[in-house]
């Protein structure tokens, strides 16, 4: 990553973290000020529950009180005080018509003994004794008060009061009271986004059908909110027998999210049973609204921060890395070998500085360097001097002492000149050849021809090269060397110089046969490689150090005591001048392998040179 | 003076006598009107796919007539037959015709038209006509088909492309389906014109509303539940217990146990008080099938409820099931008393839940027992129960308590109690009372004038 767009990233970063920041915070008091508003408001909805409770338990009073001394009441209680046996038959009906009357839900006459005259919730329950008469009893003239009333198939949860008529000596009970239900549920008013549900609570498990819901016709529970999900606030209530809360997630979306009161409901008496679970509902709608309009302006004024951000950046990291990605630019010319590469210098600053230093780096470089090749040129012109003084040195020796020969003989036996002269000349003859010969080879070398490429078969030209060297590798009076072809047949034709090709592979296996004085195997091999024609000459010979593969392909460098340094240098120069490129794999003892390179149909590699292994 | 005030004073009561001669004296005219529940759809005496028996019987009556009839005591009596004879073997009878009866289109009655409408609604029959007899063959001995020919669907009727006659005292003058009948006194009835101009009938009238149509004098005739008929009893009037009101099982009877348990439910239910604070009164406890006017037997039955004995009973079925209790959803009557019945069994330690459903394992069900005699009483029940129809060859009550006994003994029905049908009638209806069997009697009943 480049350093501009790390300081963009460190720019960005630090805007995009002071948004979410700001947008958390802001969420934070949002969502303390919704709950305590939403505190309130469940507060004020149990107030107003409390009060309407109190209120339609008045109202209970009053009409149970008016049942208790309305004229039929009074003629029955008037009735069964007068007979010796009380015959209550006459009555069972009433107590229905008196509940429609006065619009009760629940309504029963029950005797001093505890049986019941007449039922209006159960008819058929005449003559049956009530099963919580002496707690029943014991409420005549108190406030209403809940109460669970056993039905014929179920159970319902009421609001109830008990008063007795005070005729004669024989008081007749009036259990009146009006049904926790929908209905109940339904008159209370409610604020906005707000619902009150009603749990009745029977048996030990959570029953959905147990739960009333005012509001299940608009959006209650059942289909999209299943009761099932107030099971576990509703059975932790029950169990703590104290006032809790919870949210409810009825769908993925939390708009339809609602936080849940739950307000224990108990009965009256000693042990105030618990009777149900008051549910007050607050939807959370206009919290996650809310919340969400400002996760979407953090997120707008975030993106717009971030795209200022970056845009502010670029310019920052521009004037600021500008300088330095010349420094950059200008160091990995230098590395490229431009030396001639500088930096543009403004300002007074360490940036200014450093490019200051870089430039006089670089002119300090490029004096070294020009100094550094006059001193290799004058090292080169020494080797080919001292090389042309040894090469030319051996047969002047020879000339200076046949001549040397030839004056003395002259000198001293006239008779025999002439055999001597006859002998010197040809060892003079011998001799100056041997110089034209050294001479003609450095003459070569200076007159590399520049080669003259066609499509040429590889193969063609090894085995070529192979053939010539046949009659040598089996020559008499010297170790045999046995030479291996391994020429691969799906090799393509490849653009080079024939002459050229031949005599570099020549020189390789003419170098090979060098290293094996005391014979061998000399391997010749093709193959094709990632389209690359590669040939390979291995020897078996004594091989080569490291130090000595390095320079192996330096001209006049040569590790034969007879060598002129040249051939190596000239396959070199030939396969660079093809585009391919040699390389060398040697251990000392185990032979040595020159790798050939050339591109196939004319794909010419720029990457010359010399690769060795050792 | 005292010559001027004695004139005065006998025609002040000659006046007076004859005025309140003329307000006892039956007269003709006057339309009578009635409510009753019934909705029926049809008037077709043989549809026997319409609800309240009762109430379209006494339709029927008006408009249609049997070859016999019953008598208050239940014993067949001629109507368009007037008289009829069978073989030694009881399978064939002749029913010899009553002359110058004529259908309300105006044709009289002849032998080919009764023995048509007896073929269509008993398929079964072999009825033929001679000259002025009808022959009816069965495959076995029936010696009660005069009783049997007292039930309405047996009445005559002549169907024209879908026009129904019949030949008795009314003619249909507008009918709308299930909610009017007015009908007309036919002047040319062979026994004579009624006094009632018309009777113009409310159908689908339910018991509330009749007793405000009442109350209001909008109505002359209105039915009365059982349980209510001692509140109005100076206007209400009722026949013979002629309804029974029992469980029927839906199964028969499955392990040993299961008839144990019906035992014990039998046993659980306290009837006595069942009637006197549900029906206040209105019915009679039923421990058998039929009532006890009808059968004279009737008392033998035990209708006490023995707890204890049903708890007994109830301690030697190991598994108790949950009896469905089924009623009619659109009987209150029938609704607390299922609900009782589930209360009393719980005191024996069964259970039974009351239940609408479609498919309960019991039934609280209403039986019209016909009024034409214990025998075809208790074919009815037969017939409700499922059972094969009861062949009575004899006429002694001991054969007749043997076969309610036998039926009794299937374990698959439960009397509970014999209702009445009661009626309230209007003070100016005058001579006008129900049959023991419930029936309209309108022949002779007159309207006083005035207002109802």
């Amino acid at each position: 990553m480049s350093f501009r767009r790390k300081l963009l990233l460190v720019f960005t970063l630090t805007v995009a973290v002071s948004v979410a920041a700001v947008a958390w915070l802001v969420s934070a008091m949002i969502r303390r000020a919704f709950e305590k508003s939403e505190s309130e408001r469940t507060a004020a909805l149990v107030a107003q529950f409390q009060r309407e409770f109190d209120r339609q338990g008045d109202d209970v009073v009053r009409r149970v009180e008016a049942i208790t001394a309305s004229e039929s009441v009074v003629h029955m209680a008037a009735s069964l005080n007068a007979a010796a046996v009380a015959d209550s038959s006459g009555y069972f009906d009433l107590a229905r018509a008196a509940a429609e009357n006065y619009q009760l839900d629940f309504l029963e006459f029950v005797d001093e003994h505890g049986i019941i005259v007449s039922s209006a919730e159960w008819p058929a329950k005449f003559g049956y004794p009530e099963s919580a008469f002496d707690r029943l009893s014991s409420l005549v003239g108190h406030a209403a008060f809940l109460r669970q009333e056993e039905l014929q198939d179920s159970a319902a949860l009421g609001m109830f009061a008990v008063r007795a008529t005070r005729l004669g000596d024989h008081p007749v009970y009036v259990i009146g009271g009006r049904r926790l239900d929908k209905q109940f549920l339904s008159a209370l008013e409610l604020p906005p986004d707000m619902r009150v549900l009603l749990y009745q609570n029977r048996g030990t498990h959570f029953a959905a059908d147990l739960l009333v819901d005012a509001s299940s016709s608009a959006g209650g529970t059942g289909g999209k909110r299943p009761a099932e999900k107030l099971a576990a606030l509703i059975e932790a209530a029950t169990q703590s027998n104290r006032e809790m809360s919870a949210i409810v997630h009825w769908t993925p979306d939390q708009t339809e999210d609602e936080i849940f009161e739950a307000i224990p409901l108990r009965g009256a008496g000693r042990d105030q049973p618990l009777l149900g679970i008051l549910l007050v509902g607050n939807s959370r709608r206009s919290y996650v609204e809310l919340k969400r309009k400002i996760q979407a302006s953090a997120l707008i004024v975030g993106s717009c921060g971030i795209i200022l951000a970056v845009l502010l950046s670029s310019w920052a990291a521009a004037r600021v890395t500008r300088p330095v990605e010349q420094l950059a630019a200008a160091a990995h010319d230098v590395a490229e070998g431009n030396w001639n590469a500088r930096v543009e210098v403004s300002g007074n600053d360490e940036l200014a500085k450093l490019a200051e230093s870089f430039n006089r780096m670089t002119v300090e470089l490029l004096n070294q360097k020009e100094r550094l090749i006059q001193a290799e040129r004058v090292a080169a012109w020494r080797e080919l001097a001292r090389r042309l003084a040894h090469e030319l040195k051996n047969p002047l020796f020879p000339l200076q002492l046949t001549v040397e020969n030839m004056l003395r003989a002259k000198e001293s036996n006239p008779t025999q000149f002439e055999e001597v002269f006859r002998e010197s000349s040809a060892t003079l003859l011998a001799e100056i050849a041997n110089l034209k010969t050294i001479i003609s080879r450095f003459s070569e070398f200076s007159k590399m021809p520049q080669p003259q490429v066609q499509a040429v078969q590889v193969n063609g030209v090894v085995q070529r090269v192979a053939q010539l060297f046949e009659a040598q590798l089996r020559a008499p009076g010297r170790p045999a060397i046995q030479c291996t072809l391994d020429l691969d047949r799906d090799i393509g034709p490849v653009q080079a110089d024939p002459e050229l090709l031949h005599r570099a592979i020549s020189n390789l296996v003419l170098n090979a046969m060098d290293a094996m004085p005391e014979g061998g195997t000399l391997t010749l091999r093709t193959k094709c490689v990632e389209g690359k024609a590669i040939i390979e000459v291995s020897d078996t010979g004594v091989g080569l150090t490291p130090e000595e593969c390095e320079r192996i392909f330096t001209p006049y460098y040569t590790s034969k005591q007879h060598g002129t340094g040249l051939g190596l240098a000239i396959v070199q120069s030939v396969v660079s001048d093809h585009g391919g490129r040699i390389i060398v794999h040697s251990q000392p003892g185990r032979g040595t392998t020159f790798v050939i390179e050339l591109p196939s149909d004319g794909n010419e590699s720029r990457n010359e040179g010399v690769i060795s292994t050792a | 003076m005292r010559l001027i005030g004695f004139p005065f004073l006998v025609v002040s009561s000659l006046l007076w006598a004859f005025s309140a001669s003329a307000s006892t004296r039956p007269h003709y005219g006057g339309t009578l009107h009635v409510e009753m529940r019934a909705a029926p759809t049809s008037l077709d005496p043989a549809d026997s796919n319409q609800s309240n028996w009762f109430g379209l019987r006494n339709l029927s009556s008006l408009m249609f007539e049997t070859l016999v009839s019953l008598d208050d005591q239940g014993k067949p009596e001629p109507a368009l037959a007037i008289s009829w004879q069978a073989d030694s073997g009881n399978q064939r009878w002749r029913f010899l015709l009553r002359h110058r009866v004529t259908f309300q289109d105006g044709t009289p009655i002849t032998s080919d038209a009764v023995a048509a409408s007896l073929r269509r609604t008993n398929p079964t029959w072999k009825v033929f006509s001679e000259d002025d007899t009808v022959i009816i063959e069965r495959d076995s001995p029936a010696p009660n088909l005069p009783a049997e020919l007292t039930v309405p669907r047996n009445s005559l009727v002549k169907r024209d492309n879908g026009k129904i006659t019949g030949t008795g005292p009314f003619a249909v003058s507008r009918w709308d389906p299930g909610k009017r009948l007015l009908l007309a006194a036919r002047d040319d009835y062979w026994d004579g014109r009624v006094f009632l101009d018309a009777i113009e009938i409310e159908m689908g009238r339910g018991l509330r509303d009749q007793a405000i149509s009442f109350e209001m004098a909008k109505a002359q005739v209105t039915e009365v539940a059982p349980e209510q008929a001692h509140r109005a009893a100076e206007s209400v009037q009722s026949s013979a217990p002629v309804e029974l009101i029992a469980l029927v099982f839906s199964h028969d009877l499955q392990p040993p146990e299961d008839g144990r348990q019906r035992q014990a439910l039998a046993l659980s239910i306290d009837r006595r008080l069942l009637n006197t604070v549900v029906l206040q009164g209105g019915g009679e406890p039923a421990g058998g099938l039929l009532p006890d006017w009808m059968s004279g037997y009737g008392f033998v039955f035990p209708v006490d409820a023995d707890l204890v004995r049903a708890r007994h009973l109830r301690e030697q079925v190991r598994t108790v099931p949950v009896w469905g209790l089924g009623y009619d959803a659109n009987d209150p009557l029938a609704r607390l008393l299922a609900e009782r019945v589930a209360l009393n069994a719980r005191d024996a330690g069964l259970a039974v839940q009351p239940t609408v459903s479609a498919t309960p394992d019991v039934r609280l069900v209403r039986i019209p027992l016909a009024g034409a005699g214990g025998r075809i009483s208790l074919a009815e029940v037969a017939g409700v129960l499922g059972l094969m129809r009861p062949q009575i060859g004899g006429d002694s009550a001991g054969e007749l308590y043997s076969v309610e006994r036998a039926m009794l003994d299937t374990n698959r029905i439960i009397p509970l109690f014999h209702l009445p049908v009661a009626y309230a009638a209007a003070a100016n209806l005058k001579n006008w009372t129900p049959r023991s069997d419930g029936g309209w009697n309108l022949a002779d009943a007159w309207l006083a004038s005035g207002k109802p």
